[in-house]
């Protein structure tokens, strides 16, 4: 996993590609294959690639929040659904359509939906 | 050292961006002093554009296809993150809730798969 700092300066936007991962279904054989795919296409976007990463399951989260200006911390995800982040990848490209492009790749490499959604300029 | 994402959940029905210029010019503020504060740990951050900025990538048939909107509709959705490093998740909480405090928002604490 290899963070780099967002680049200034120049025309590119940040986008922050979200897979959506069901968590209720059981591992099987296509999630290796996926592994082995999205090995392959991150070798392929290492131009453009900020970071990437998959995350621990959801029950791992804790979620912290201020109430009345007290500070509450809850075990678990703060949504329950049966679909979840399971990791993403944050890639700077020039336009919508260079990130689509990569997006159909990554949908295809790791056999889920992949939402792309811009990062606002600095 | 283990990588955690904060997700910033943000209620777009109730708080639109740039609904208070003043009230975000603050949370602003606090969030340049927080991310200041803890730089040598901070591998990403970044504030998202709306949700009504997305599209959603998808297999139909064997093609990827592009669709218009979020994945999930909901009222409150990521509005920005970090992905920070830390030691261990007690750690990482308690910079969840200096996150939480800076940005005036709910933060979910996360860990990444180790490498």
């Amino acid at each position: 996993m290899v963070g780099k700092c967002p680049t200034e300066g120049n025309d590119m936007t940040q986008y922050l590609l979200t897979v959506h991962h069901d968590y209720n279904k059981p591992a099987n054989d296509a999630d290796l294959e996926a592994y082995g795919d999205v090995a392959k296409f991150n070798e392929t976007i290492t131009d453009v690639q900020v970071f990437g990463g998959g995350l621990e399951a959801p029950h791992t989260a804790t979620v912290v929040a201020n109430r009345d200006g007290q500070i509450v911390m809850t075990d678990g995800p703060y949504l329950e659904t049966k679909e979840s982040v399971g990791g993403f990848w944050i890639i700077d490209v020039p336009d919508l359509d260079a990130a689509l492009e990569i997006a159909g790749r990554a949908t295809t490499a790791c056999k889920a939906p992949v939402e792309v959604r811009p990062f606002e300029s600095e | 050292m283990t990588q955690y994402l904060f997700s910033v959940v943000h209620d777009y029905v109730n708080n639109p961006p740039i609904a208070d210029p003043v009230a975000d010019a603050a949370m602003y503020e606090r969030v340049g002093a927080f991310n200041e504060s803890i730089k040598d740990q901070i591998v990403f951050m970044g504030g998202l554009h709306a949700p009504d900025a997305a599209t959603t990538c998808n297999i139909a048939n064997g093609e990827a296809i592009a669709t218009d909107g979020p994945y999930t509709e909901s009222k409150e959705i990521i509005g920005g993150l970090w992905v920070i490093e830390a030691a261990t998740h007690d750690e990482a909480v308690e910079l969840g809730k200096r996150a939480s405090e800076a940005c005036g928002g709910m933060v979910e604490v996360r860990p990444f798969q180790g490498v």
